[in-house]
């Protein structure tokens, strides 16, 4: 989906600069900073919440927190309207 | 930027595999263990491994009891019930028969299978497998001596006299321009799902438009139209249960809706939603308790040993409970959610495609390749379906490949081509004005999600959606990237248009309801005319749309009307 607005937590204490975070995003919202040895959450408008980054991290460095409410599979009655009982 | 700050490379390998996840993976390994000498390599826009759909969702391998369930048996049931009669229904009994076969190659290759069988229709069972499959396969791939590029995308493939001779790409990180020269390539960049579903989110077509663009034929592009039901608050998608979905005033709708043996998931399911909605009688709930698969939706994570996946199928299911309310809940609210999945770059029986030296393998070509008739591709209405058949494309297609690439010499490159499509490929780079993809991506998403537009269409429908997509193709001459994540994601846009643009005015020609494929204004299916595929493919820059007839009388069933 897209124009969600799901975020990332990031706790750089904890990071250990495995770059398993970095590999395992299947579409791209983190890059690799190979100077500080840290992951960047470059895109995080793209992110899809599989919360692969995070199960993926042994230290718990990651956090991923979805916004349901900004997902919508455009269905013409997502809104529901007239067609909508009790509205 | 400037065009000189672009580097380019030049690569020669034997085997080129594009993309990185199962079906890539499977034909990679199966090229080395037949022909240990060729070179081979998987080139991924992102990292082989981690990429792909096999690892994001149940965990599920369609099995066959073969002591008790024959090729022919399944087959029978999967013409009439699935296929609508469109299947290659000799391929489908290959993929049957080489169950136990496929099984035990993805065990040997590391891969973690608990072989508990759970029921999931007539025929057929599922078995467990961990969501580390890709990682293992990866490892496997490495040992046999696969290399591995990742973070580069393929934007084009190349070819002489109609022959594959490589492809063109760059990397999303510092866009150095990839010339790959391969005397075969595997296709294997899985289906086209515009971005819409989270799990489904990496099947964004570049690989179908790569394909489209070198000539290749495309067969069941108008069988892109995967939808399911989803909870309204988390979108987490529910599996089974269809036939306990209620309206707002507490009548079930779907009593009825198991006439025969059914595989899971129908259309018929989603127009029921649409047409409830339309007559004011919504919102739809489903009511989970009343079944048996929907009583405790957790129960899939425990049922095998996967200590893998088990952890983020947790986390998915808290974050999504947290919204949904609390599990055991009396009902829950349901809304189609589209997927997509369309298949279709046109396959051979040895997953060769209509390029000479081109192979395709998993959901690029699930449709294309005929196997499974008239549903779009897993979870299509074969669960478990997605992976294996992944396995078995790319295992029979890399046998080939490994068998014929010794006889083969390395292909001429064009490069006055190379040089054209270095310029097409950077140029919304060097745009100074222009659309997003995210733009254009936005507004495909919006003609493309409303049920009653993809899955449960009409001409009037049809006809509107391709005024819409019509126009956005103007806009799409327009698009802008500020660096090489925004390129790919421009060319992903583009690869979307193209896919509707196909599935449309495929779906405009199939003036009849078969299988999946649910037209409100040709309701019947018309065996007389449409036991057909339809074929599309470009021609002097034009879309070209032809039909082949379904060699029905070489295969084992046929429809009632010709006994």
């Amino acid at each position: 989906m897209i124009g969600t607005r799901h975020r990332i937590e990031f706790y750089a204490d904890k990071c250990v600069g495995c770059q398993i975070c970095y590999k395992a995003c299947f579409v791209d919202v983190i890059r690799w900073d190979i100077e500080v040895k840290k992951p960047v959450f470059k895109y995080v408008e793209d992110c899809e919440h599989c919360n692969y980054c995070e199960v993926s991290c042994k230290r718990g460095a990651i956090k991923v927190i979805p916004d349901f409410g900004s997902q919508s599979f455009r269905q013409s009655f997502d809104r529901y309207g007239k067609n909508r009982r009790n509205d | 930027m400037n065009k000189s700050d672009i580097k380019t490379e030049r690569v020669k390998t034997d085997v080129l595999v594009v993309g990185g996840g199962i079906a890539g993976l499977t034909a990679a390994v199966s090229v080395k263990e037949e022909n240990p000498d060729a070179d081979v390599l998987i080139v991924e826009k992102q990292t082989t491994g981690y990429a792909g759909k096999a690892n994001k969702g149940g965990g599920v391998l369609q099995y066959f009891d073969l002591e008790n369930t024959t090729p022919e048996s399944f087959n029978e049931y999967h013409a009439n019930a699935v296929a609508g009669y469109l299947s290659n229904q000799n391929l489908l009994k290959k993929y049957v028969g080489m169950n136990n076969i496929l099984l035990e190659k993805l065990e040997s290759w590391g891969v973690k299978i608990p072989r508990k069988k759970i029921p999931t229709g007539p025929f057929t069972y599922i078995f467990g497998v961990d969501l580390d499959i890709t990682l293992q396969m990866r490892k496997t791939a490495t040992k046999l001596g696969v290399k591995f590029i990742d973070k580069t995308t393929i934007s084009d493939l190349l070819t002489d006299n109609g022959e594959i001779a490589g492809a063109v790409g760059y990397s999303i990180l510092d866009g150095t321009f990839h010339v790959f020269e391969a005397k075969k390539v595997m296709l294997a960049t899985g289906s086209q799902d515009y971005r819409v579903a989270p799990m489904w989110s990496c099947g964004r077509g570049d690989g179908i438009a790569a394909a489209y663009r070198a000539g290749a034929q495309m067969r069941n592009a108008e069988f892109g139209n995967f939808a399911q039901l989803f909870r309204k608050g988390s979108n987490r998608e529910c599996v089974f249960g269809e036939q306990v979905m209620y309206d707002a005033y507490g009548e079930n709708i779907t009593k009825n809706f198991r006439r025969f043996p059914e595989a899971d998931i129908s259309s018929t399911a989603v127009r029921e939603w649409y047409n409830q909605m339309q007559a004011g009688r919504g919102p739809i709930y489903l009511h989970p308790m009343e079944s048996e698969s929907t009583k405790n939706d957790t129960m899939m994570f425990y049922i095998w040993d996967r200590p893998y996946g088990l952890p983020f199928w947790k986390i998915d299911f808290e974050k999504g409970s947290s919204v949904d309310g609390a599990e055991g809940e009396e009902k829950w609210e349901v809304v189609p959610g589209f997927v997509g999945e369309q298949s279709p770059v046109k396959v051979d029986e040895q997953m060769e495609t209509t390029i000479k030296g081109l192979y395709a393998a998993g959901d690029v070509c699930y449709g294309g390749s005929c196997a499974a008739g008239a549903v779009p591709a897993p979870p299509g209405r074969n669960r478990g379906s997605g992976i294996l058949n992944a396995v078995f494309n790319g295992y029979i297609g890399g046998i080939e490949i490994a068998k014929s690439v010794g006889n083969v010499e390395f292909k001429k490159i064009d490069e006055a081509k190379v040089e054209e499509l270095k310029e097409e490929a950077f140029a919304p780079l060097f745009r100074k004005e222009g659309v997003s993809a995210i733009e254009l991506i936005d507004k495909i998403q919006d003609i493309m999600c409303p049920v009653e537009n993809s899955v449960y269409m009409s001409e009037h429908r049809i006809e509107k959606c391709l005024e819409k997509i019509e126009k956005l193709k103007e806009t799409a001459k327009n698009l802008k990237a500020d660096d090489f994540h925004y390129l790919l994601s421009c060319h992903e846009a583009e690869a979307m248009l193209l896919s509707a643009e196909m599935q449309f005015r495929a779906a405009l020609l199939r003036k009849e309801s078969r299988g999946w494929f649910l037209r409100e204004d040709y309701p019947n299916m018309d065996n007389k005319e449409w036991l057909k595929w339809i074929v599309v493919e470009e021609k002097d820059g034009k879309m070209n749309f032809s039909t082949e007839d379904v060699p029905i009388n070489d295969y084992q069933v046929k429809p009632p009307m010709f006994e």
